[in-house]
């Protein structure tokens, strides 16, 4: 259950240190002695459709020659209102628009919206079904940061390890697949526990993917990590120190890279995470460079944490036995008239969540997720909050821009890995 | 609202809370009350006239250091009662939470914005006030940030705003398309002339917009 | 819709019957299509969840390129079908459609998922309900989100579009009017039509669905 800090083997050299811009003889434009000439800063627009932005992002910047004086992001062009539209939904209607916030890890949002809904009314699930919450969301953690993996070694220039990481996710997917019935879109969680109980053979699948996506990383590591133009475009980029970096409300590997060792799965344990051996992965500069590390490290860590939880998989029912939020067996149904009843109630009008509050952070893949809901005695919420870790994480791009180069504007982007279905929400 | 009681929670319910006694004695009458909630979660509701010194007090005492603000959000219950405007804090050497609510009426949706103390407040708070229409003072970018920022139908989490909006499908396709993309002016709906900004109550008034949008 | 041939059209022998086929026109148009639909540069405008499936579909697992489609173009300019992958609120509506405006003759358009082609399950105060209410749209891949399988299978049946094109009828199939760039397609009587209550997600016509019944797709239905 240690910390460690990250060591990497490249060298901190002068030339690729964080002040290599200002070694002698080089001075970045914006030092230079003022021109004799008239010279206008150029405003370019990044967006919102744009194959690097990852999303509907727009990008305003004030560039003087390559350098950006200014940025400023606009978002919404995403917005599906999801807020509104969970106050006109039953609490478990609710759980098939999460998957559609973070389409790059629709069960970590499944799972953390039961599980606040499930601490607003005191239901607790069973042991199988935390562990099975645990597989899933350390599965689509690893699912997210293969997809950003991809785009990002794309956005620095690289094209191959994009086919390596979807060729990943494509066996991710077919998981997915088994397990809810679709690739994205899972849907998975009920309150009260899971949709269904495992498929025969989905762990051995599980296993299987995690025994030989190291292998994959490693050959992705061996074209980015130490490669030449991949340092040239993320050391010393984008840094932000670990109290900026707090005080921006950063989260998660973001938040990580910059020293900070801040993990709600450490910090703020939830479904028996103090008992799994697994190691944080902190940064020391807070670089783009030290980003990509700690996500690198962190997929690993997963796949350490997914074999002792398919280990500790134990037997039983997946969903609780509680009257208030399970419908009852079929079997139960079709012979008990109280059982039809409890049944047709439950269906018709829904779950019914006693008047209460709860905000539920978790260890999401992009940072802090928490769901902050609130009840007043209906089926219906009367506030669904998500707070999104993406939206916060994106807030800080100014000031990690301004005083880049354009160039980096497109690397730090893709370092803060955000998802703009979350962000816009 | 004011029937939140202790829901049963999964956690132990612990009464105790190292904010809790030092905020009243420091406070006095700006702590309205405390409450627990889900079992083990803290919410202290603050008037919002003192809602700056508050949070800037457990954000610097050193035996809170609330130096992490998870979110600001609000909740409306509607039917007239006041909106809610809540801070969710972390305590990172502590490693302790805590919720801070302050309650404004409809009449005065205002209350002062704390992007002073914390930089994730900037975001958060142009998101509340684009939702809800709560005005932050002193926020140094007061601006619309998910909605178009000329949007003219009114701020949609507020429990009057219907769920498909106030104005028709054809005249939300032709408002969207009206100006260039760079910005969203609202266009006085069947008249010409030049563009000013409407207010959604006259367009409401005066073209008749099916109120056939009933809640399923 | 295909305008049909006047009829004083050309004489046989003539080599570009003003409106009929001929045979040396049957023969280009069979070079033409072939090329075209064989070397489609996507324009993919992905927003959510549908575009991470069209990424999926250009990967090595299901292979746009097989189609000639792996050159993604996301320049409006140089590309020929615009692939609208995803929900759009009315805040990227004009970018939609000015995407749409500057793609040059010859373009088609695949709306993907559900949130594309109606509004999805965001019938809420900021979604387009189906972006053929602002561009014309040829195919429409249903799903949420449909499996990469089904966009290309959306792709193919733009192919077979192009199949059946003609040079013939060519100038009244690609003309479009310059005062029509930035509005929406769809009069407000059609998109009050498709979003009364429920509208678009009960009222279920027997054949096409309703956006084809009003006539808004852009040539016409598909006929293979």
């Amino acid at each position: 259950m240690s910390r460690r800090t990250l060591e990497y083997e490249v060298s901190r050299t002068p030339e690729l240190g964080m002040d290599f811009r200002t070694r002698d003889g080089l001075l970045s434009p914006t030092e230079l002695p003022e021109p004799e000439l008239g010279s206008e800063n150029m405003l370019i627009n990044i967006g919102p459709q744009h194959p690097a932005t990852h999303g509907v992002l727009r990008l305003v910047l004030e560039l003087d020659g390559e350098t950006v004086v200014r940025c400023v992001p606009h978002i919404g062009y995403l917005h599906s209102s999801f807020e509104k539209l969970g106050e006109y939904r039953d609490w478990n209607q609710i759980v098939t628009l999460t998957d559609r916030i973070d389409y790059l890890a629709p069960l970590i949002y499944n799972c953390a919206y039961v599980m606040a809904v499930e601490k607003m009314m005191g239901v607790e699930v069973t042991e199988r079904c935390k562990v099975v919450r645990v597989i899933c969301m350390e599965l689509d953690r690893i699912f997210s940061h293969l997809l950003w993996l991809g785009t990002w070694a794309i956005d620095v220039g690289a094209f191959t390890p994009f086919l390596y990481a979807f060729q990943e996710r494509e066996r991710v997917y077919r998981l997915h697949d088994a397990y809810t019935g679709a690739r994205i879109t899972t849907s998975a969680t009920r309150i009260g526990g899971m949709m269904a109980d495992l498929p025969p053979g989905w762990t051995e699948g599980v296993r299987e993917f995690v025994n030989t996506l190291p292998r994959t990383l490693d050959e992705i590591e061996t074209l980015l990590s130490t490669n030449g133009i991949h340092l040239g475009r993320t050391l010393g980029v984008g840094v932000i120190s670990g109290k900026d970096a707090i005080n921006s409300g950063l989260s998660g590997p973001n938040l990580r890279a910059s020293g900070v060792p801040y993990d709600l799965r450490k910090d703020r344990p939830y479904y028996d995470y103090e008992s799994y051996d697994f190691e944080v992965p902190i940064g020391e500069h807070g670089d783009c460079y030290d980003r990509y590390l700690v996500r690198l490290e962190e997929m690993r860590q997963s796949c350490h944490l997914l074999h002792q939880a398919l280990d500790r998989l134990p037997d039983g029912p997946i969903n609780v036995d509680d009257p208030r939020v399970v419908l009852p067996s079929k079997t139960d149904c079709m012979d008990d008239m109280e059982s039809m009843i409890h049944h047709f109630k439950l269906v018709m009008e829904g779950v019914k969540a006693p008047v209460g509050e709860s905000y539920f952070p978790i260890e999401g893949s992009k940072g802090e997720l928490g769901m902050y809901v609130v009840s007043d005695g209906g089926s219906k919420p009367v506030r669904w909050r998500i707070r999104p870790p993406s939206f916060v994480n994106l807030s800080v791009i100014s000031k990690l821009v301004e005083g880049s180069l354009l160039a980096d504007v497109i690397v730090v982007n893709a370092s803060l890995d955000i998802v703009l279905g979350e962000i816009d929400r | 609202m004011s029937e939140l009681v202790r829901s049963p929670g999964v956690g132990p319910a612990s009464v105790e809370h190292p904010a809790i006694i030092p905020l009243r004695e420091r406070f006095g009458d700006a702590v309205i009350r405390h409450e627990i909630v889900a079992g083990d979660e803290h919410v202290v509701f603050v008037d919002p006239a003192a809602i700056l010194k508050i949070l800037q007090w457990l954000k610097e005492s050193p035996d809170q250091r609330y130096d992490f603000l998870s979110d600001v959000t609000a909740v409306d219950y509607g039917g007239g009662r006041p909106i809610q405007v809540v801070y969710q804090l972390f305590s990172m050497p502590h490693c302790r939470a805590l919720r801070v609510k302050a309650e404004l009426p409809l009449s005065q949706l205002e209350i002062d914005s704390v992007v002073p103390l914390w930089d994730t407040a900037n975001w958060l708070e142009r998101e509340v006030y684009d939702m809800f229409g709560i005005s932050f003072r002193g926020h140094p970018d007061p601006r619309r940030i998910l909605m178009p920022e000329d949007y003219g139908e009114g701020h949609p989490l507020r429990k009057d705003f219907p769920l498909r909006g106030r104005f028709s499908r054809a005249e939300q396709t032709r408002q969207a398309l009206a100006g260039a993309p760079e910005d969203h002016l609202p266009v006085e709906s069947g008249t010409g002339g030049e563009p000013r900004i409407v207010p959604w109550q006259e367009i409401h008034a005066a073209a008749q917009v099916p109120a056939d949008e009933s809640d399923d | 819709m295909i305008r049909e041939p006047s009829s004083a059209a050309g004489l046989p022998g003539e080599i570009f019957g003003s409106g009929t086929p001929t045979f040396l026109t049957t023969k280009i148009d069979f070079v033409v299509n072939w090329s075209r639909r064989n070397s489609l540069w996507p324009m993919p405008f992905g927003t959510a969840c549908c575009a991470i499936e069209m990424m999926a579909a250009a990967a090595s697992n299901q292979d746009l390129a097989r189609f000639g489609m792996e050159r993604m173009a996301f320049s409006p300019r140089q590309a020929d079908v615009l692939i609208c992958a995803g929900r759009v609120p009315y805040k990227l509506a004009p970018v939609l459609r000015r995407i749409w405006d500057q793609m040059p003759q010859p373009k088609w358009c695949v709306s993907m998922g559900a949130c594309a082609s109606s509004g999805g399950v965001f019938d809420v105060y900021s979604m387009v309900q189906g972006i053929d209410t602002i561009i014309p749209v040829d195919v429409y891949v249903p799903g949420c989100p449909p499996r990469p399988e089904g966009l290309i299978y959306g792709l193919m049946m733009i192919q077979e579009k192009i199949r059946g094109e003609s040079l013939s009828n060519h100038p009244e199939l690609r003309r479009e009017a310059p005062e029509e760039a930035g509005r929406p397609r769809a009069s407000a009587a059609e998109v009050t039509a498709l979003s009364g209550p429920f509208g678009n997600s009960t009222r279920q016509e027997q054949s096409g669905g309703v956006a084809t019944n009003l006539g808004l797709s852009s040539k016409g239905p598909v006929s293979l």
